[in-house]
């Protein structure tokens, strides 16, 4: 058997191995003001997977994207030498008689992550077998809500953790992907439909009801048990990544504008209906009116991105801690851009948003080279879920819209999600394999 | 057909990411130096944990505030509670709140709002240089009126009308600000005790507290009407006497007298009428003035704006005092006859504070003059003896008067309120306001009574407003308001307040014998 090289992923993945052992050693340096280079196993250990996965998609012959898996080790690697260089302690696991730190933590999930994308890519090549249960990933996805809704627990006002024993899970990651599955699979079956046959009221064009139905119903009992389950960042990003399918899938522009009015007419509503919901809009609108009540997390947040300008401070140089407390609240989740942006600057956070712009538009890239219509739009919800997170949580950090509590994609610590986003990326890359050999095994092409 | 959506699709997300990045440069590169240069920087705060900070003295150069280094940490002592709404603190936690937060640059000597330059001062190894500040408040006439309002929630303000230097300012309740200006992690657990006390112990209550003014709002009244000539000291109405007994009937509502004793309805002139206190009488007066003027006047005096306490970029801040409902924080116009009747004699949706009451005082004392207030009368370099430095860096004098009504206007006024004391009929309302009740001989007291009815079963507040000397020809050296919450008549608890807070300053400014 030939042994295809992936040479572009390799070229692009060498900077890292390079670029995240030394960000580790600069910023322990700064930190304890020695030369010790600090945890240099954790940043081996994190490159080394890489090279692993690396090797293991040569090995199983896949030939899908090559950027992908570059742009997330450089968006994880960031992410890494930030969450080691916070307090350990502000998040972490232990049972079994081990106990790890929070950077341990998020290698751990790394590891985790990136055994299920390498088998996910390799394994669901053949990914079109998805479509077949779209009725099962529906139940499914119901089943992960009415767990929550039952058994969740909460934290910070929003009841969306399942504890199992050692770990607690966010069943709204897996539920994530289970509708992006479903929606694929119903819209590439009844697209046709759905762009063919419509009502016309003056210049809007209504979708056919009857076909649009059973997604609908689907989509409203997901957004109102979301909206109860007081998670408006999943919310926002549900609906978002519903209606950029929806457009992809039909090209009406008027469906999107619909869809948009109904947010925010729900949105108007959930402000007057619910405390939480107003509170944070008003925080939204001047958190410097209650700097040190209310708007103390955004408030420090917009200090930190100040204090960062435009070439940082320097890695380990921010202003974490004030005193004996953190400068943010919830730096390692919320606000993980905020910090990386304040050590290093306008630069960094360019950086991390052109990381984010590679997984974007590469996964366009591989929706447009997807042979059918259920790959595109799978790709196009994979790739929309991941691009729509990172702005939204990016977006909240710069006050540009309300703040919500989402993660960053493989920047922010928490472990459903690391997972969650290299399920994602698998199913990418299988989508994308399928996209090039489809073609190159083509007889026009050969 | 796909492909064509996906393509623009990629398009919108370009935009979607431009924006975004954008919202990044505006906070990193446009607002930094903005931000680093708000006094609430929480870096700025940080490095003023460090930082001694200056001392505050009263004006006989006692201490009220001082701050020592404990362990690396700036820690800040207040001397006397009765201090606390006007020296505010100077919390590592909380901020600062009062002349604290006023006079922040000075007192920790961070003068330099550019951070660059503040940066070269760095580099050229300069400490920063607290300074001192001295107030014009004397600490015996401010734990005086403290003492008098006693365990009652209520203010005293009193002014010199004659620049407008503050000589007491009490909010009561008050409480200790040394607890949360010391270590910040031991600040959290006193201050959650006095934000849950539902006494309020945190509201500055003579300059943010808004209440019903009562009767007090008939000087106001009067003051206005003389000045504009819709009334001379010699008017009557005659259909009073008899309204007194039935009611006055505007609009279809009935206005009614308050409970005038053993007074028996007469025609009244303007001196009785403020004596006695009728409201059918300043009901009249204030519809022959009309809202238009009404209101013109009252924002002549200070009402329908945030007032300040000092220069303005070093100013303790006032709330507005309003005659109308506020709409957009000003006043809004009268919506009828009943309205205006009403807060002419004040009640109807008036709201008012003791510091502008004090004001309104200060302006007839000072015959029709409105003087600007202030607190902090000097800067000094600092001192570590506990004694005020002998060098002054600058002297915060008075900003300046308004002429708000014409001198005779004003003496009018004045020659009511003292009948209103010293009257006949004044002296069953409010005669313990009388100063020689308390030691002064030989000097008269003006001034006037207030019961603010709240409605409902709660207990009216008790006011009273006035100025000593009052009698012809002396000049007033004190102006004052007094508000007592839920204090009932305004001749029970209010005007003895009064009296022997402007007593005790007459005896210790040496005026009075």
């Amino acid at each position: 058997m030939r042994i295809t090289w992936r040479s572009a992923e390799l070229r692009l993945l060498v900077p890292i191995l390079f670029a995240v052992p030394l960000g580790f050693a600069i910023t322990n340096i700064a930190l304890t003001d020695t030369l010790d280079p600090g945890s240099m196993h954790l940043a081996l250990g994190y490159v080394g997977l890489f090279v692993v996965a690396h090797l293991a998609l040569v090995l199983f012959g896949h030939r899908g994207d090559q950027l992908i898996l570059p742009a997330v080790g450089a968006m994880g690697g960031i992410g890494l030498i930030m969450l080691n260089r916070l307090p350990q302690d502000l998040a972490g696991t232990s049972g079994f008689g081990v106990q790890l730190g929070m950077a341990e933590t998020q290698l751990l999930w790394f590891g985790v992550g990136m055994v299920l994308m390498v088998a996910v890519a390799v394994g669901l090549r053949d990914y079109g077998v998805l479509r077949h249960y779209k009725y099962s990933w529906a139940a499914i996805g119901i089943l992960l809500l009415a767990a929550t809704l039952l058994l969740g627990y909460e934290v910070n006002g929003a009841r969306l953790w399942i504890d199992l024993g050692p770990v607690s899970v966010q069943p709204g990651e897996p539920l994530k992907i289970v509708l992006v599955i479903f929606i694929a699979a119903y819209l590439a079956e009844t697209r046709t439909l759905l762009t063919s046959a419509t009502m016309r009221i003056g210049p809007v064009h209504f979708p056919p009801l009857p076909y649009f139905l059973p997604m609908l119903v689907l989509f409203g009992a997901v957004m109102l048990i979301v909206v109860r389950l007081n998670d408006l960042g999943t919310a926002l990003l549900f609906f978002g990544t519903f209606l950029t399918m929806l457009f992809v899938a039909t090209g009406r522009r008027s469906y999107v504008l619909i869809g948009l009015i109904l947010f925010v007419a729900g949105a108007f509503v959930a402000y007057r209906l619910f405390g939480h919901v107003q509170s944070r809009v008003d925080i939204w609108v001047d958190p410097f009116a209650d700097p040190l009540g209310r708007g103390f997390q955004p408030v420090r947040a917009l200090y930190a991105l100040g204090r960062g300008g435009l070439f940082g401070e320097g890695l380990g140089q921010g202003l974490v801690m004030l005193g004996s407390g953190l400068t943010i609240p919830y730096v390692h989740t919320d606000f993980i851009f905020t910090a990386i942006a304040e050590e290093l600057g306008l630069l960094g956070a360019f950086a991390l948003l052109g990381f984010a712009a590679v997984l974007v538009f590469r996964g366009l890239r591989i929706a447009t080279l997807a042979h059918e219509d259920f790959g595109a739009l799978l790709a196009v919800g994979l790739m929309t879920s991941l691009g729509l997170q990172a702005l939204i949580i990016i977006g909240g950090n710069t006050k540009l819209i309300p703040l919500t509590g989402i993660t960053l994609p493989f920047v922010s610590y928490g472990g459903s999600s690391i997972v969650a986003s290299f399920l994602m990326i698998g199913l990418l890359l299988a989508i994308s394999h399928r996209g090039v050999t489809g073609e190159q095994e083509a007889p026009n092409r050969s | 057909m796909i492909a064509t959506n996906i393509r623009r699709l990629g398009l919108y997300l370009m935009v979607a990411f431009a924006v975004v990045s954008a919202s990044s440069v505006w906070w990193q590169v446009v607002e930094a130096q903005q931000l680093a240069t708000r006094p609430d920087n929480p870096e700025v705060l940080f490095a003023r944990r460090t930082l001694p900070r200056g001392t505050i003295f009263d004006a006989g150069g006692q201490v009220l505030a001082s701050s020592a280094l404990v362990n690396g940490l700036s820690v800040r002592t207040y001397v006397d509670p009765a201090f606390t709404h006007v020296i505010g603190y100077a919390s590592h936690r909380f901020g600062t709140t009062g002349i604290e937060r006023a006079f922040e640059d000075l007192l920790v000597g961070q003068t330099d709002p550019n951070p660059l330059r503040e940066l070269v001062r760095d580099v050229l190894d300069r400490q920063p240089q607290p300074r001192d500040l001295t107030l014009t408040i004397d600490r015996r006439l401010q734990d005086f009126a403290a003492a008098q309002l006693g365990s009652s929630a209520g203010a005293v303000v009193a002014l010199d009308p004659n620049t407008g230097a503050v000589l007491a300012l009490v909010s009561a309740p008050t409480f200790d600000a040394t607890p949360i200006s010391g270590d910040p992690d031991q600040a959290q657990g006193p201050m959650d005790a006095l934000r849950a006390d539902p006494a309020e112990p945190l509201l500055p209550r003579a300059r943010q507290g808004q209440y019903v003014p009562g009767s007090i709002m008939k000087v106001l009244t009067a003051a206005a009407a003389l000045d504009a000539g819709v009334i001379t000291p010699e008017t009557t109405f005659e259909d009073q006497p008899q309204q007194e007994v039935d009611g006055f009937v505007v609009d279809g509502f009935a206005i009614r007298e308050h409970d005038l004793g053993t007074v028996q309805p007469a025609l009244w002139d303007r001196s009785e009428a403020l004596q006695v206190s009728s409201n059918i009488y300043f009901a009249h007066v204030g519809l022959e003035l009309g809202g238009e003027a009404f209101v013109q006047y009252a924002r002549r005096f200070g009402f329908c704006q945030a007032l300040e306490v000092g220069p303005a970029d070093r100013a303790l801040g006032a709330i507005a005092s309003y005659l109308t409902a506020p709409e957009e924080g000003d006043c809004s116009a009268f919506d009828g006859e009943v309205g205006l009747a009403s807060t002419a004699f004040g009640q109807g949706e008036a709201v008012v504070t003791p510091l502008q009451m004090a004001l309104l005082a200060s302006a007839i004392a000072g015959g029709g003059v409105m003087p600007a207030p202030y607190v902090v009368s000097e800067v000094r370099a600092h001192s570590e003896d506990g004694q005020p430095s002998g060098t002054v860096l600058d002297t915060l004098g008075s900003p300046g008067g308004t002429r708000v009504i014409s001198t005779e206007a004003a003496a009018a006024t004045r020659a009511a309120m003292i009948d209103a004391v010293n009257g006949e009929l004044g002296r069953l309302f409010a005669g313990q306001a009388d100063i020689t009740l308390y030691g002064i001989s030989g000097q008269r007291s003006a001034g006037k009574t207030g019961t603010a009815q709240l409605g409902g079963e709660q207990a009216p507040h008790s006011w009273f407003i006035g100025f000593a000397p009052g009698e012809e020809g002396a000049t007033p050296q004190i102006a004052i308001a007094v508000l007592v919450e839920g204090g009932g008549s305004g001749a029970e608890l209010a005007a003895p307040i009064g009296g022997r807070v402007m007593a005790e300053w007459l005896r210790l400014d040496g005026s009075g014998s």
